[in-house]
């Protein structure tokens, strides 16, 4: 393996972290479905979540924050499972009154 | 009963038609307007029942010789506060009264003419009980006025006047008498202008108006020169501390000019003795520059005397003496206002305007009968010059008016100039030092012409008219106006049997005579002659123009036949007052009939003290006999007899011109008319009075104001229009620099600016979601930068 | 042999899970399909629990399974399945919002690699190593710390022997726990108010659309 890899460290979830957030940022940014901007967002708290996991990691460091980086991955789950069953129903409203789920359709709040 | 009584049946009596007029004026509306009439005469009613108890008690205590001449002593007034106002100082103003004599004649007459013209009225006024039509009055589209009735506002106002009269007879001092006054001016003002809508009736309301204030300056003057010379405005005097003696400070009006210590004589009142001769005291005082001030008063004291009546030998100069006479011309100027004497008599005939029962009272025993009262309550204050102006103004006054009655036709305006001239003669007796001989008059005066008033109402009440020439014959249709007119007219005549029996005006009429007789004999050339002779004059002239009306009337046939069928008598209520009126009328003067007391001698009870002995003034060269000498048992053949004989004569001359001019037609008044055209028409314009008043005042006074208001619009609107349009200019100026540029300027500039911002900003409000995602990118990116670079 | 022997096995599925995570991430990034799009984020979440079980954590590993993979996105594929009618299947945005995101994330990419890589404690391990595997195991620990007890903060005596006084302070995530259940709940309810069928309002609307027409 590369010298890069020699050693997994922090850094190398974090790298994970970052690409796994801008692509849910990204996808926030360009899919017009509703549900692909859902995804992105699933995503962007996935690359959270590794982070979060990666501090907490005794593996990785023994310094590391321990248990907390356990613990705070659980609620963002749970809460991001809380935010899809809402986001959805959003989506699902918003479908049913403009039969479409295209968010460029969603302008109401053009200033 | 008690004299202590007195003040406060008077006192109720006086109350009792203000609580008439506030009642009628808070609940009044809501009424029956015949409620408030019923009020307001039985009001005036029980006053009139008060007043002749307060006369029962005033006899029992103070009996009344039967002859009337200098047969009783002068009862002393009984004088006291109902309530003080304030003391100012020496000053007290109080509620008081001054109850003598006369005060308790004036409210008998005053409360039981009152009551006959309220029960008169409660008939006469009972057209306004329904909404009026008044022809007199057109609207502008041409329909005559229509306004609601005012029968209760009609009694409202009689009840103050009433309440006036007799607040001003009662009042126990100078300030009480002005207040007085002027109420019964105002309410003379709104009685006279009752049918306000008429053009001429508020004309006459206000000339009726203004011409009593131009007296009541004059009066104000003389007031405040009583009160400055003496520093007291009580009439009478007064045990204020209660301690059974009249000190200094005590002493009334009347005391302070004729002190008891002097025999009753005028005598300047030491205020005004030193207020004039403040120089001389100066001058003491600068030569004695050590003196205390224990020093100048007993300087004052010693030399008070000689100041006053011009050195040891009288032939000085008399301080303070010409005050006096101008506190007493001052006075008499708003009795000449208010009774309507010479120069101011202009209102009295136009304020024929009123309601017939309105003048009635008027002309006989509150509004005129006030200023002819204030001249006798007055008298003792009146210096001898001030006498001899009176009689001037009343004998001018007598004459004036008893020519313009002559040719008058309007049946009112006869009997208001017959009521000037009478007034005349009332001055004219006080002036030649008759007091009881005016007074008296102003009695049996005010009885006659308050009847010859009401009948001439009931006149009109039945012709709808007031000119005689449309009048004739009504003696048949109106028998007991007709007997009750003639009754006055010979009344006001002094027709008698003489020396046996004759109606109240002969018993006065010749009492002024026999005054002035006397006083021209004392007194011989023109003003005294004068006087006599006009006097004299005045009983023919008034002789012809009384039955000259009498005939116009009710004699010979009627002139206008259609107003003449439709006459026809006045209900009830109007002319039993006239038979009550008219026996007064007849008999309020008899001497001591069926052994009653007289009037006379009641009257002589009030004679003001020191003003029954003969006078001599200082200044000007005439004596003022003593009333006593013409009625003494020495002078009977040398004044009494010759004087009654005259003024019978006199009084038949002229009842006999009458009769040749309009019953048997002798003599046609046509033909006397227009062989003296210039007299005639010189007299049917009132001697041209009002056109000259309109030339000397009226129209200088026009042309002053239009000057004033050229002034006023030239400089004074000018130089305010100009200091508005440079006001306006300059705020003008600052509102565009200051609110415009400046403030509003930079308040638009940044609503504008955050406007544009806003509109900027507004183009980032995509609404798009994947925007705002690519916005917090790139702000997240740009805060990694900026905090990692700065 | 040697190869296998050579092979360092967690670098090795690291690099597996941390690919497939990226790689199947990327692909829901530029996939237009919403149905791929959907399975790609499956496969990519997975790797992520991969990667979840291989830093130590795994509870919530399997939590991420259990609940993102069987829940949340069971719940997002039936929202697809509710609303993929045929335009709505690949809804592409404009070529120039693909440019300006690709600038604005590559950027963002950027920074938080760059930073990942610049500190220097992430950098390195620690001087005493990692921790084996083996002893990984924090299942309890996990349960414990959400009902309060937070077993890795225990006060222990110099042995190393456990005291029983916990701190007076800390409580663990009992509180955050009850919370998040109950906004779960909420959410639930609020979930299944938002997107219940309004039946009568839409037949209203018909109603009057067909009078009109």
């Amino acid at each position: 393996m590369c010298g890069l890899l020699a050693q997994i460290t922090v850094s190398h979830y974090l790298v994970v972290g970052a690409v796994l957030f801008v692509t849910g940022v990204l996808c926030m940014a360009t899919k017009r479905n509703a549900l692909g901007v859902l995804m992105g967002i699933e995503l962007l708290l996935n690359g959270a979540n590794v982070n979060f996991v990666a501090f907490g990691s005794k593996l990785l460091r023994a310094d590391a924050l321990g248990l907390d980086g356990q613990l705070i991955p659980l609620f963002v789950i749970v809460l991001a499972a809380a935010e899809a069953a809402v986001a959805l129903a959003i989506a699902l409203n918003f479908y049913n009154n403009h039969t479409t789920v295209d968010v460029d359709k969603a302008e109401e709040l053009k200033g | 009963m008690d004299t202590s009584l007195l003040p406060i049946l008077l006192g109720i009596a006086v109350l009792l038609p203000l609580i008439s007029f506030f009642v009628i004026l808070a609940v009044g509306r809501w009424w029956r307007p015949v409620l408030g009439g019923y009020l307001a005469t039985a009001a005036i009613m029980a006053a009139g029942l008060l007043s002749l108890t307060s006369l029962a008690i005033w006899l029992s205590h103070h009996p009344v010789g039967a002859a009337g001449h200098h047969a009783a002593d002068q009862a002393g007034p009984y004088v006291g506060d109902y309530y003080v106002l304030g003391q100012f100082g020496a000053l007290r103003i109080t509620i008081g009264y001054y109850i003598d004599s006369l005060t308790i004649v004036m409210c008998c007459l005053i409360t039981l003419i009152a009551t006959c013209i309220h029960v008169y009225a409660l008939g006469y006024m009972h057209e306004e009980l329904h909404p009026v039509t008044d022809h007199e009055v057109t609207l502008p589209d041409g329909s005559p006025l229509r306004r609601p009735g005012r029968f209760s506002n009609f009694f409202q106002y009689m009840s103050l006047f009433c309440f006036s009269m007799l607040g001003l007879v009662l009042a126990g001092n100078v300030a009480m008498v002005f207040v007085f006054w002027e109420l019964v001016g105002i309410c003379s003002y709104f009685l006279i202008g009752f049918y306000v809508e008429r053009k001429s009736a508020s004309n006459a309301a206000n000339k009726a108006f203004i011409v009593n204030r131009i007296g009541d300056f004059g009066m104000l003057v003389g007031m405040m020169a009583l009160w400055g010379g003496m520093g007291t405005f009580a009439f009478g005097d007064a045990d204020l501390n209660g301690n059974g003696s009249i000190e200094r400070s005590e002493r009334g009006l009347f005391s302070l000019v004729r002190p008891a210590a002097r025999e009753h004589q005028l005598t300047t009142p030491e205020g005004l003795v030193l207020a004039d001769a403040h120089e001389e005291l100066q001058r003491w005082a600068l030569a004695h520059p050590t003196a205390t001030r224990g020093d100048f008063e007993s300087y004052v004291a010693g030399e008070l005397d000689d100041l006053r009546d011009g050195g040891p030998d009288g032939s000085g100069r008399r301080y303070g003496y010409w005050l006096l006479v101008l506190a007493g011309i001052g006075i008499f100027c708003g009795c000449v206002g208010k009774s309507a004497q010479f120069p101011l008599h202009v209102w009295l005939p136009d304020a024929m305007e009123g309601p017939t029962p309105v003048s009635a009272l008027v002309h006989s025993a509150t509004m005129v009968a006030a200023g002819v009262y204030l001249v006798g309550r007055f008298y003792p204050v009146f210096a001898p010059e001030v006498l001899l102006v009176i009689a001037v103004t009343g004998g001018i006054t007598l004459f004036l008016a008893a020519t313009i009655a002559l040719t008058a036709t309007d049946i009112k305006r006869v009997l208001a100039y017959s009521t000037v001239s009478q007034l005349g003669y009332m001055m004219l007796a006080l002036g030649v030092g008759g007091w009881l001989a005016g007074m008296l008059h102003l009695v049996t005066h005010a009885f006659f012409k308050s009847l010859l008033f009401l009948c001439s109402g009931s006149v009109i009440h039945a012709l709808h008219s007031n000119e005689m020439t449309v009048m004739g014959g009504l003696r048949k249709k109106m028998p007991i106006t007709a007997a009750t007119m003639l009754v006055g007219c010979l009344a006001i005549t002094g027709l008698s049997i003489p020396f046996v029996i004759g109606l109240s005006g002969y018993y006065s009429k010749d009492m002024i005579l026999e005054q002035a007789f006397s006083f021209a004999r004392e007194n011989p050339g023109l003003l005294g002659d004068g006087f006599f002779i006009v006097a004299a004059g005045g009983a023919a002239m008034t002789a012809f123009y009384m039955f000259r009306l009498w005939f116009l009337t009710f004699a010979g046939e009627p002139r206008d036949a259609q107003r003449y069928a439709h006459a026809h008598e006045s209900p009830r209520v109007m002319y039993v007052p006239l038979i009550i009126l008219a026996v007064f009328a007849a008999g309020v003067a008899w001497p001591a009939p069926f052994g009653w007391p007289s009037l006379q001698g009641l009257l002589e009870q009030a004679r003001p003290a020191g003003t029954a002995v003969t006078a001599v003034s200082a200044h000007v060269p005439f004596v003022w006999p003593s009333e006593y000498i013409a009625h003494d048992a020495a002078n009977y053949w040398s004044i009494v007899v010759p004087v009654t004989w005259l003024a019978f004569l006199m009084a038949v001359a002229g009842l006999l011109v009458a009769v040749a001019m309009y019953v048997t037609g002798q003599l046609s008044a046509r033909e006397v008319s227009r062989q003296f055209a210039p007299l005639h028409r010189f007299l049917l314009h009132k001697w041209w009075f009002d056109e000259l008043y309109d030339l000397l005042f009226v129209r200088p006074l026009y042309v002053v104001a239009g000057w004033c208001a050229a002034i006023d619009r030239r400089w004074i609107d000018g130089l305010i229009d100009h200091s508005a349009r440079w006001t306006a200019r300059l705020a003008a100026w600052s509102q565009w620099l200051g609110d415009h540029t400046l403030i509003d300027g930079f308040v638009d500039r940044l609503a504008a600016w955050t406007y544009r911002v806003g509109v900027s900003l507004r183009s980032l409000q995509t609404g798009s979601l994947r925007q705002y995602v690519l916005f917090l990118v790139i702000g997240v990116v740009a805060v990694f930068l900026i905090s990692s670079f700065l | 042999m040697t190869i296998w022997a050579a092979t360092d096995w967690y670098a090795f599925f690291f690099l597996l899970f941390a690919l497939l995570a990226c790689g199947f991430a990327a692909a829901v990034l530029f996939t237009s399909n919403i149905v791929r799009m959907a399975f790609y984020l499956t496969l990519s979440l997975g790797a992520t629990a991969g990667l979840f079980f291989l830093a130590g954590a795994e509870f919530v590993g399997v939590m991420q399974l259990m609940i993102y993979v069987g829940g949340t996105l069971v719940l997002l594929v039936f929202g697809v399945m509710l609303t993929a009618r045929a335009p709505f299947l690949s809804l592409r945005p404009r070529s120039g919002e693909w440019i300006v995101s690709l600038i604005a994330g590559g950027t963002l990419l950027f920074l938080l690699i760059a930073s990942a890589f610049g500190v220097r404690n992430w950098r390195t391990a620690s001087d005493s190593g990692p921790l084996p595997l083996a002893e990984a195991q924090t299942a309890t620990a996990v349960g414990a710390g959400l009902t309060g007890v937070r077993v890795d903060r225990l006060n222990r005596d110099a042995a190393g022997h456990a005291l029983s006084q916990l701190p007076h302070t800390d409580s663990g995530y009992l509180l955050p726990f009850v919370i998040v259940s109950v906004h779960l709940l909420v959410v639930l309810v609020g979930a299944a108010y938002l997107a219940r069928a309004k039946v009568r309002r839409r037949s209203a609307t018909e109603s009057t659309a067909s009078v009109e027409g």
